[in-house]
């Protein structure tokens, strides 16, 4: 397919996600807990498109590869060794935000 | 805009109803915030009874990549819309998390506080996605804004007046 609204259902269907370093796309995947790996061309995105896929991959959540390496990525890979990704908290915010604006 | 209207609805999913009336504010070219706003408004008052919220449209200030002499000139044409709109509205706080849209909007709240017309309380949430380097709109309202949140540390680092409070969205 092109495009859908919404990809939730083959995520939740999904055993494995490859995609491109998208913030959305990458967040999306990880909150349902499935395993992604992060294919990368250094040539189309800019630098900021990046940090986040780094950050993840650093953190240890996501594998990452570019074009010409993903077959031996899948080939090699051990998707044991990711780690789960725990979900933000805006609770934090509101806790906070409660404080600055004198809702206590 | 897309991955913003995201984001800052995450931010506001655990605001008590003391933040009421909510006035969103977005793009006139954005075609798909409206549908996640409502979504999400509609979600909120079967818990909360007496939710309020009102939408709101200013022309974009700037579209990505656009030079920087006509920006200048769509910037000041959306801080001009903006104006009036803070006026009409005259919020007690602003929070936003970063698309173009929110720096004519902040800076239209400074404005009518520096006038003595009302005082409003700028938070800015940079988005999730900026790990190592802020947001254009960011750099410009670090300086501007009451608070400044960043949800990685290494920002903190770089920007000492931020606050950080780990990932909130």
């Amino acid at each position: 397919f092109r495009f859908k609204d919404s990809l939730a259902e083959d995520l939740w269907r999904a055993d494995l996600v490859i995609s491109h370093a998208g913030a959305g796309s990458c967040l999306e995947t990880l909150e349902k807990g499935k395993p992604l790996i992060v294919v990368i061309n250094e040539k189309l995105m800019n630098n900021h498109q990046l940090e986040l896929a780094k950050q993840l991959h650093r953190d240890g959540h996501v594998l990452h590869c570019n074009c010409s390496t993903l077959v031996e990525t899948l080939q090699s890979m051990d998707l044991s060794t990711l780690k789960p990704f725990l979900p933000g908290q805006p609770e934090k915010f509101a806790l906070f935000l409660d404080k600055v604006v004198g809702f206590q | 805009t897309g991955g913003h209207t995201t984001e800052i609805l995450r931010l506001l999913s655990c605001l008590s109803e003391s933040y009421s009336p909510r006035h969103y504010i977005f793009a006139d070219s954005d075609k798909m915030s409206e549908a996640k706003i409502r979504s999400f408004e509609q979600k909120r008052s079967k818990t909360f009874s007496n939710s309020q919220f009102t939408l709101n449209r200013i022309p974009r200030s700037r579209e990505v990549r656009q030079s920087w002499t006509s920006s200048v000139i769509t910037t000041l044409y959306s801080i001009l819309h903006s104006l009036r709109l803070t006026y009409k509205l005259k919020p007690d706080l602003v929070l936003c998390n970063g698309p173009g849209t929110c720096v004519p909007v902040c800076i239209s709240a400074l404005l009518l506080g520096l006038l003595g017309v009302k005082r409003a309380i700028i938070v800015y949430v940079e988005s999730i996605c900026r790990v190592e380097t802020l947001s254009l709109s960011g750099k410009i309202l670090y300086y501007f804004s009451d608070y400044f949140i960043v949800q990685w540390p290494g920002l903190k680092e770089k920007y000492p007046k931020s606050v950080y409070l780990g990932r909130i969205v």
